[in-house]
């Protein structure tokens, strides 16, 4: 064991991947707790999956790949943050809709384009191995952004999921609040494409908040250790890969689910001894 | 005289030819503590929202401390309110310490950069509804009534000029609401805070409040201590089928009648 994680570190490959992977994570797992309060984990899967649309424009307009999905992905969040308020039209139905739409729109705008440089692959279930300078640049500015927003939203964005009403009546802006928080939730949807892809980024978004839930007593407390269990499921994930030769980001979300599993099994079993 | 703290004037809600609301006018001084009773469906609810700004009036104002509400200050002004409302369905999926609940109802919890240590504050909050001792419980833990206990200390954490709540005894025993009332008159009476209270027993807090506004879509009757509710506003709130019961001498609206033996 001790050789083989050696090795992984020694790996130049995984040596470049480290940081971005874990710097990823700990900006999904401060989100995810978030997403988890808020009942948002249905509206990661639909901007994820909605994001292949803006790919496929960035593809068919030759404009940069990830800066345009970053703005499609913002655009559709807040479309579903507003989508709700129109008669008959519930949040889940919204983001079916949008999902749906924006993935066939995204398919045909690929395949269109006919390009042969396209990852899909990677595009679908993530490719952190292969990450450029460019990208990097653009992950830790989405990324610092968004831990920025949530140091200083955090606690009203808490205050609104604990109860919307009060915080309304308190004084807090309760509406932009929430467009605000959907908007980050879109971006760090599009932070985490690149490590665990369009189809498990949700994973990314929603376990390492359901592993603490399971344990938190607090907002700071939920926090910490919604961050401690991505870290541990990012690195034996990556470390997984390495030993395996599998796909970064599917090894990633396989170990959050076991995590998940293992806090969860914990948590029954002292609830059966106290 | 000094400003009100609440002036409704001809406040309507909902379309004009059938309102939930129409023609309310109300003033509140402060240290007036103001008990609202009517049926189900009545507009209690929709009227608290009114004042607190979360429901806009279709006709009529609300003037809050002396400034005309509006979408440009109900924040600012919002600070100086305490809000207890009925829906708490939520609340329980978040863990949550009680004295981080009660935390929530300080003006400034929202804001990271203030980083003034509360727990002054909300420990004598908690001591006004007897939770203190539970401050670091599970909210999520506690019984309904206890919950109960530690949302009003919320509402009165931030100090607030203007209380207004909305069944607040609903999930307490009968001591429990008792010590409720008892604890609001002696704020209202010391601090000089105003409380709107929505309930459904005029008896309950009869004894405690300064006058009962008897609503139905309309204000039928607005009583003050010691003064006579008609019987004719009874039946108008609440129909034919009523028998009305006196129960002592200090209660609002009960006078002994002929449908005391009933």
């Amino acid at each position: 064991m001790i050789e083989l994680i050696s090795q992984f570190l020694a790996s130049p490959v995984m040596r470049e991947a480290i940081a971005p992977s874990i710097f990823i994570s700990v900006v999904a797992a401060s989100m995810s707790v978030m997403v988890m309060a808020h009942r948002l984990s249905f509206l990661t899967v639909g901007v994820s999956h909605a994001s292949l649309a803006g790919l496929g424009l960035a593809t068919t307009l030759a404009l940069p790949l990830l800066p345009t999905a970053t703005v499609f992905a913002v655009v559709i969040a807040l479309l579903l943050a507003l989508m709700p308020k129109q008669k008959g039209i519930s949040e889940d139905a919204g983001t079916g809709m949008l999902f749906a739409g924006s993935m066939a729109l995204g398919i045909i705008l690929i395949s269109s384009a006919g390009n042969a440089q396209i990852d899909l692959f990677g595009l679908l279930f993530g490719n952190i191995l292969t990450i450029s300078p460019a990208d990097l640049l653009w992950l830790n500015i989405l990324g610092s952004l968004i831990l920025i927003v949530l140091f200083l939203a955090a606690r009203a964005w808490w205050s609104i999921a604990f109860d919307a009403v009060t915080a309304d009546a308190s004084g807090l802006p309760v509406s932009s609040l929430r467009l605000l928080l959907y908007g980050m939730v879109g971006l760090t949807v599009i932070l985490c494409v690149k490590l665990a892809g369009i189809v498990l980024t949700a994973g990314l978004m929603v376990l390492p908040a359901a592993c603490a839930w399971l344990w938190g007593r607090s907002l700071l407390s939920l926090w910490f250790l919604a961050i401690s269990f991505s870290l541990l499921g990012t690195l034996s994930g990556l470390l997984w890969s390495y030993a395996h030769d599998w796909p970064a980001g599917a090894s990633v979300v396989l170990a959050l689910c076991g995590c998940f599993i293992i806090s969860w099994g914990a948590s029954w079993l002292k609830a059966r001894v106290q | 005289m000094s400003t009100p703290v609440a002036q409704i004037t001809n406040l309507r809600f909902g379309p004009a030819s059938k309102p939930v609301l129409a023609d309310i006018n109300l003033t509140l001084e402060a240290g007036h503590f103001l008990g609202i009773v009517g049926p189900n469906g009545a507009g209690k609810t929709t009227l608290l929202n009114l004042i607190a700004g979360l429901t806009q009036a279709d006709e009529g104002y609300v003037d809050l401390f002396g400034k005309r509400l509006s979408h440009f200050n109900r924040h600012s002004l919002l600070k100086h309110i305490g809000f207890l409302h009925q829906l708490h369905d939520h609340e329980l999926r978040l863990p949550m310490r009680v004295s981080n609940v009660v935390a929530m109802g300080l003006n400034d919890y929202a804001m990271p950069w203030k980083r003034a240590q509360h727990s002054d504050k909300i420990i004598q909050a908690l001591n006004l509804v007897e939770m203190d001792e539970l401050a670091d419980s599970d909210f999520r833990h506690l019984s309904g009534g206890q919950r109960q206990r530690v949302r009003i200390a919320r509402a009165l954490v931030r100090k607030p000029l203007l209380l207004l709540l909305d069944e607040p005894s609903a999930a307490l025993d009968s001591v429990r609401q008792e010590r409720l009332f008892q604890l609001l008159r002696r704020l209202c009476d010391e601090t000089g805070m105003s409380v709107i209270m929505v309930e459904h027993d005029i008896a309950a807090i009869s004894s405690h409040v300064d006058s009962v506004a008897c609503l139905n879509r309309n204000i039928h009757h607005h009583a003050m201590r010691g003064e006579e509710i008609p019987e004719d506003v009874w039946r108008a709130m609440y129909g034919d089928h009523i028998h009305i019961i006196a129960h002592d001498a200090h209660c609002i609206g009960c006078a002994p009648s002929e449908h005391n033996n009933d």
